[in-house]
């Protein structure tokens, strides 16, 4: 029956072209934008993932309740406070309460590949007239470097300058511009609690994110002296041997301490939320063009069987079976699916090698000069895009086989006599 | 061996209109049987539920002995394919085949297509398409059409040719070279040929003759 099938597809080449082209076009444009979307959101989660720590470990927002407050200012010589007005808002400069533990427990771990304990500080940068607010990170370099890539982005100097010690800073490309420094020169650092200190530009790093390259790192020890707050820590950067892991990981330590305890995923959950919509969005307009597709395939099989009514009487009265006249139509359907599906693979994976050299840079997302735009040749897409083609292609076509199997000669001759 | 029907009925329709009664007959193996009657006397459907293209609604049909009406699908398909041939009045062909292709399709069904090729090849040299085996039935005249489908018809050596007025589309000279095969098949190569025709001269060709009145058999078979 495929060798009558293939004469009737061929007898009618430029319906069958246009059938085929909305298969075709679904398959490759799945492909494309799939690859588009994938290959972005890779890069996305490779640079999450390396630039930046696994697990966060930082100190509970509290928020104020009407009688938190308490215990604090009452002792316990009262059972109730009044308050007016009500204490409300944040709990500032809020710490990690016992890191200790918290380095015992990461240094045991085997998932743990190392950890960092820093304190974020915001503070005002000034250099003669020029001023700058700027959020500094203190860590141990040695420590960061291993959880981060930020020794990668140095520019100028190096990030374990920062070890030696004696108020020394590494500064974000963005905030040296605003504040006008060179390298080794001195900058004044202020915290709101104390008065300026000096402190020497030994490095300047550039990722390419401004928002990252306004910020400042120092050693973890300096920066507890600026902000007066020696010893304490606000964030404990974990890196795990294996990221995937991340999510599951961050919820037990989450449950077993009174930090709270994010995955980078859990941090960006924002973001993977935009991807999910993204791939609704993506679904949705690939189904669209496939319903479309799919409902060409049924119209011109059902055209084909009024058409060809009078051969599927030949055909019975030759001896061939109703389910032979199914298989004739139905292989039409699959005929056209087979091939939209492989030349709309082809022609997606060609878009996609193009794609590939339209340059990007990265934008806000990333330094990588020179760089183009990444597509995903996962073959999940492919196998994806080919089994929905071929699904809306099987389910196009059943109907119209259904019906043509279910003509009997003898009412198509009798209608045809008439 | 041959064609027993047992006071076969068909009515059709809602409401119900009887159009072929109490038909009773016998055609033995290798009989030239002509069915003659006026137009809308029952001809054709009295053809086509002997040679199991329709089914009756009373009576029985047996072909070679066995009741038409038990046999399944598969069994029905492989008796059309095997034992019966099939010429309708208007040249049913494939437009997208070649003439020989046309030919051999009731022998692509089994497979049987290498097998047959030779004898399809001879049969369209008898029937004077020699040489036009790869037209397609447009490029082909009424006449050869016609030809066409009758060398389809016996490509698979059938016992049982039944035909729906062969040259009721045909001028006379095309008619007289496709009555001459159906005769020459009869006479040659023994094959059973149940014929409906309006031309009472073709009828006179026939071993015996059927008439049909208002979906009866008239009078008793005449022998020439
Ligand atoms: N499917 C049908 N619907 C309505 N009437 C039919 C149908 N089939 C046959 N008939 C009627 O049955 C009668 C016999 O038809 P037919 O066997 O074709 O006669 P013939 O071949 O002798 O001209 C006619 O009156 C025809 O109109
Ligand atoms: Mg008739």
């Amino acid at each position: 029956m495929m060798f009558l099938a293939v004469r009737y597809l061929l007898a009618r080449r430029r319906q069958t072209l246009l059938t085929l082209l909305g298969i075709f076009f679904g398959t490759a444009a799945y492909i494309a934008i799939s690859g588009f979307m994938l290959g972005f959101r890779g890069y996305f989660v490779n640079q999450l993932v390396n630039n930046n720590a696994h697990v966060h470990i930082q100190p509970r927002e509290d928020f104020l309740s009407d009688h938190s407050l308490d215990r604090e200012f009452f002792g316990r010589s009262y059972d109730h406070a009044f308050w007016d007005p009500a204490p409300s808002g944040r709990k500032d400069s809020a710490i990690v309460e016992n890191p200790q533990s918290w380095y015992r427990r990461l240094a045991a771990d085997p998932r743990v590949v190392a950890f960092s304990p820093q304190l974020t500080a915001s503070v005002i940068f000034s250099n003669g007239k020029a001023t700058a607010p700027a959020t500094i990170i203190g860590c141990d370099p040695l420590q960061q470097m291993k959880v981060t890539t930020i020794a990668d982005y140095i520019v100028e100097g190096s990030f374990t300058d920062l070890a030696a010690g004696g108020n020394r800073v590494i500064l974000g490309d963005e905030l040296r511009k605003r504040l006008g420094v060179r390298m080794l020169q001195n900058v004044l650092v202020a915290s709101a609690t104390n008065a300026p200190l000096p402190f020497k530009v030994v490095g300047i790093y550039r990722t390419g994110n401004r928002f990252t390259d306004q910020g400042a790192y120092g050693a973890l020890a300096d920066i507890q002296a600026v902000n007066r707050t020696p010893s304490q820590v606000n964030e404990i950067a974990v890196r795990l041997e294996d990221y995937l892991q991340a999510a599951p990981i961050a919820s037990t330590w989450s449950t077993l301490s009174q930090e709270k305890v994010e995955s980078w995923d859990q941090l960006n959950a924002n973001i993977f939320e935009v991807f999910r919509l993204q791939d609704a969005i993506r679904y949705v307009s690939i189904g669209a063009i496939l319903v479309v597709a799919a409902f060409g395939i049924t119209n011109v099989l059902n055209m084909t069987v009024m058409q060809k009514r009078k051969d599927i009487a030949i055909l019975r009265s030759l001896g061939y079976q109703s389910r032979d006249i199914v298989t004739l139509f139905f292989s039409q359907g699959l005929i056209l699916g087979v091939s939209g599906a492989f030349l709309g693979a082809v022609f997606g994976y060609l878009f996609s090698r193009y794609m590939q050299t339209i340059p990007f840079t990265g934008g806000t997302m990333g330094g990588r000069a020179g760089g183009t735009l990444i597509i995903s040749y996962d073959p999940k897409i492919y196998i994806q895009a080919v089994v929905l083609a071929l699904l809306s292609a099987i389910v196009a076509s059943l109907l119209p086989a259904r019906a043509a199997g279910k003509l009997t000669p003898i009412e198509i001759i009798r209608a045809g006599a008439e | 061996m041959g064609i027993v029907a047992t006071g076969v009925g068909k009515s059709i329709g809602k409401p119900i209109v009887r159009i072929l009664g109490d038909i009773s007959l016998e055609i033995r193996s290798g009989e030239f049987v002509a069915l003659t009657g006026r137009s809308g006397s029952g001809k054709s459907t009295l053809l086509y539920i002997l040679s199991t293209l329709d089914d009756a609604s009373e009576g029985r049909v047996e072909i070679d002995g066995r009741d038409v009406a038990r046999m399944s699908a598969t069994e029905i398909s492989e008796i059309r394919n095997e034992r019966v041939g099939f010429v309708f009045q208007f040249h049913y062909l494939l437009a997208e085949l070649t003439a020989l292709e046309n030919v051999l399709m009731p022998a692509r069904k089994t497979g049987r297509t290498e097998e047959l090729t030779s004898y399809a090849r001879e049969l369209l040299g008898r029937f004077g398409l020699g040489g036009k085996e790869d037209r397609l039935p447009r490029q082909l005249s009424g006449g050869e059409q016609q030809r066409l489908a009758i060398a389809r018809a016996l490509v698979m050596k059938p016992r049982y040719l039944f035909a729906d007025e062969p040259t009721g589309s045909l001028d006379s000279a095309n008619s007289e070279i496709v009555m001459k095969l159906i005769r020459e098949s009869n006479r040659n190569f023994g094959t059973t040929v149940i014929m409906v025709t309006h031309d009472l001269g073709y009828a006179g060709w026939a071993d015996r003759r059927i008439h049909l009145v208002d979906g009866r058999i008239s009078s008793t078979p005449t022998s020439t």
